[in-house]
């Protein structure tokens, strides 16, 4: 493990602090915002991101559906007011509501609902290069209204588009300085999809070791998908 | 007056007898995510769970593992981890043999509302289920049968957006099992205590009874996990028809090549083969690795192959072809070129459930001819479809006797994407270990994916004797 350093242009791509691993995001920006439940979240980085002026924001993300968390998370975001709109499976716990919730009926807030392998796939077309796919998820209904349907070995197919964004918070337990990542457990969840969805990475990691420190067959997200590095704490 | 209700606990155990050994079992949001903590812990099916966790149980937790609902678990041995995009693909491509999840409402026809009410109806809650619903073999409810103020959640018509069309299998309630057939529904069984009427009476969807109607029972039978491991490679291919599609690594190099298995297949003899693989057996013309590599040639020359589909299918040299080239030069051989990059998310899509993609590679090349082409966002894509086998020949490092399987170096390369496209997926590798012994984070071919496993014996040579 390798101490944070003064100057970040002296050490690729490891940053400072989480507003300055956030610099250049602007209003209006598509933020993709890794994890699942509790496991994965990049919390400084979405704190940090509370606290940048900034607004006008969609994010792309699982939903703020776990109740019990004290930690800062997307309904936390929410509720500072930067946020738009956001595309999600599941945005708040159908059930348990919450601060989502709120935004939503209140009317501050704008949901798209999008199927979790559906959102899955459309980020994962959109790192790949892929333009397009064909899904039988959702077929018949309101997931495929005015959507392109086609017939494959007779089962209805719908057209779903690729999704990229301008920027991705993610969340590692491990990394080296060139950005390779590897998760633990459940962690891993949409980091390494939206690790190749956005112009802009920054991931958020609990420990940072020199080039080679990680075993190459262990790697999950390789560095050349990571532009920024900083420390959990 | 009826007998007693089933508590979500029983409800939950009842869904367990559609389980069988080797099962691959998807669990959705709310009572589903029940089971793993109701049932022994067991390697005897995958429970899997949309949060990445493949073969967990919920008698434990090891504080970093969540299921779909967030509840903390822990990972059988033999479990591992894999991110949400490939959860997808396990559901969506055909690899999920039971789903069960917990709807609000159902009907008739087999729709379902997954998890919105009247308070959200403005907006749908699908998670995961309907990935679980488009692509599981059999695909079971479980939720109480009525709502609050005793309305029945079984309807004639969905009042509510839903997430699955005509999609449900099967109704597990707290008082009844109603089976979805194409009349209908079928009432096959009532909880203790509950006569057909009863149930009838409060269900607001017609209900057929069934002929065999029986008294709904929790009785699991022990499940334990089907035998993978066959003594040798003609052993594990020794059902392969003739006329198959094969998948077989073949990237250029010793490396990522069942030899082994190549050679059982050409001891078996079996004809009108069709391969998919990076070449099409080039090792030995282009003195990739050494010129007597076992690799396509030795099925090639045995007259058994009568189609490649490849991307690097002709030798690199024009005076010293390959065997396959000769037998396509003599007439005997269909070929399909497709690029490197377009075959592997072909393979990638076919495993994945994704029917067909646009891509940008070979758009105004003869790649690209004849296919259908669409400017999406002022770029131009070629239309490509999913690809997929009957059987498919992979060569690990090391895999558990569950499946699951570790590659060495870049031996990797097609091994992974191809073990999700075949119905059947053979490994050929240098160990078998006991499941727990490949960390869950190593893993990078879960064991779902893989039906059949032989070790290549430790006298066995990767090249001819030439």
């Amino acid at each position: 493990m390798i101490s944070v350093p003064d100057n970040p242009s002296t050490n690729g791509k490891l940053y400072p602090s989480g507003k300055d691993a956030l610099e250049g995001i602007s209003i209006g920006d598509t933020v993709l915002v890794a994890g699942f439940a509790r496991c994965g979240i990049p919390q400084k980085l979405l704190q940090a991101l509370s606290e940048i002026e900034v607004s006008e924001l969609t994010l792309i993300c699982q939903g703020a559906w776990v109740q019990e968390s004290t930690d800062f998370t997307i309904a936390d975001l929410v509720a500072t007011g930067k946020i738009k709109k956001i595309i999600s499976p599941m945005p708040f716990h159908p059930v348990y509501g919450g601060l989502v919730k709120k935004a939503w009926e209140s009317g501050n807030l704008e949901l798209e609902i999008v199927p979790q392998g559906v959102l899955a796939e459309r980020l994962r077309a959109g790192g790949a290069g892929i333009g397009g796919v064909f899904l039988p998820s959702g077929a018949g209904t309101r997931f495929a209204e005015d959507k392109e349907k086609r017939l494959y070995d007779g089962r209805e197919h719908v057209l779903e588009f690729a999704l990229k964004a301008d920027y991705a918070l993610l969340r590692a337990e491990v990394a080296d300085t060139l950005g390779n990542m590897v998760y633990q457990a459940t962690s891993r969840n949409w980091n390494p999809t939206m690790a190749m969805a956005a112009g802009v990475t920054v991931a958020e990691v609990d420990t940072v070791h020199e080039p080679g420190g990680i075993d190459p067959e262990l790697v999950i997200t390789q560095a050349i998908f990571i532009d920024r590095l900083v420390l959990s704490d | 007056m009826p007998g007693n209700r089933l508590e979500s606990s029983n409800m939950v155990l009842r869904a367990a007898q559609e389980l069988f050994p080797g099962a691959v079992v998807a669990l959705g949001m709310g009572l589903p995510c029940h089971l793993p903590f109701e049932l022994p812990a067991s390697g005897g099916v995958w429970f899997i769970a949309d949060s990445g966790a493949l073969g967990y149980t919920g008698q434990d937790n090891d504080g970093v593992s969540v299921d779909a609902g967030g509840s903390l678990v822990a990972m059988l041995p033999g479990g591992s981890f894999t991110g949400v995009v490939d959860v997808a693909g396990i559901l969506r491509g055909g690899h999920t043999d039971v789903a069960i999840l917990e709807p609000s409402q159902v009907s008739t026809k087999g729709d379902f509302v997954h998890w919105t009410t009247e308070k959200t109806a403005g907006l749908f809650a699908p998670g995961s289920a309907v990935d679980m619903a488009y692509g599981s073999s059999t695909v079971v409810a479980v939720m109480p049968h009525q709502g609050p103020g005793g309305r029945s959640n079984i309807v004639e018509k969905c009042t509510l957006p839903v997430d699955g069309a005509g999609r449900l299998d099967l109704i597990i309630t707290d008082v009844a099992v109603i089976k979805v057939v194409a009349s209908g529904l079928e009432l096959i069984e009532t909880a203790p205590g509950w006569a057909a009427e009863d149930v009838i009476s409060i269900t607001d969807a017609p209900l057929s009874v069934s002929s065999g109607l029986k008294e709904l029972t929790v009785d699991i039978p022990a499940i334990v996990p089907p035998n993978k491991v066959y003594p040798s490679a003609v052993d594990a291919l020794l059902d392969v028809p003739e006329g198959s599609v094969i998948n077989v690594d073949g990237f250029a190099g010793p490396g990522g090549m069942a030899h082994y298995l190549m050679v059982g297949l050409r001891d078996l003899g079996v004809k009108n083969l069709q391969l998919i693989s990076n070449t099409a057996g080039v090792a030995r013309v282009s003195a990739f690795g050494s010129p007597n590599i076992i690799d396509h040639s030795i099925l090639v020359e045995n007259n058994q192959v009568v189609k490649a589909t490849a991307s690097y299918p002709v030798s690199p040299s024009a005076s010293r072809p390959s065997a396959f080239e000769e037998a396509y030069n003599r007439g005997e051989t269909d070929l399909e070129v497709v690029p490197q990059g377009t075959l592997a998310e072909r393979l990638r899509s076919g495993g994945a459930g994704v029917a067909a993609f646009y891509t940008p590679t070979g758009v105004g090349t003869l790649l690209g001819d004849n296919k259908e082409t669409r400017t999406i966002d002022g770029k131009d894509y070629v239309l490509e479809t999913g690809l997929r086998a009957d059987y498919c020949i992979i060569r690990g490092h090391k895999a558990d006797t569950l499946g699951n399987v570790v590659y060495k170096g870049t031996s990797r390369n097609f091994n992974p994407v191809m073990a999700t496209t075949a119905k059947v997926t053979v490994v050929e590798v240098d160990e078998i270990v006991e499941p727990g012994q490949l960390g869950p984070e190593e893993i990078i071919t879960p064991g779902l994916f893989v039906d059949r496993i032989v070790v290549r014996p430790s006298d066995f040579s990767a090249y001819l004797d030439i």
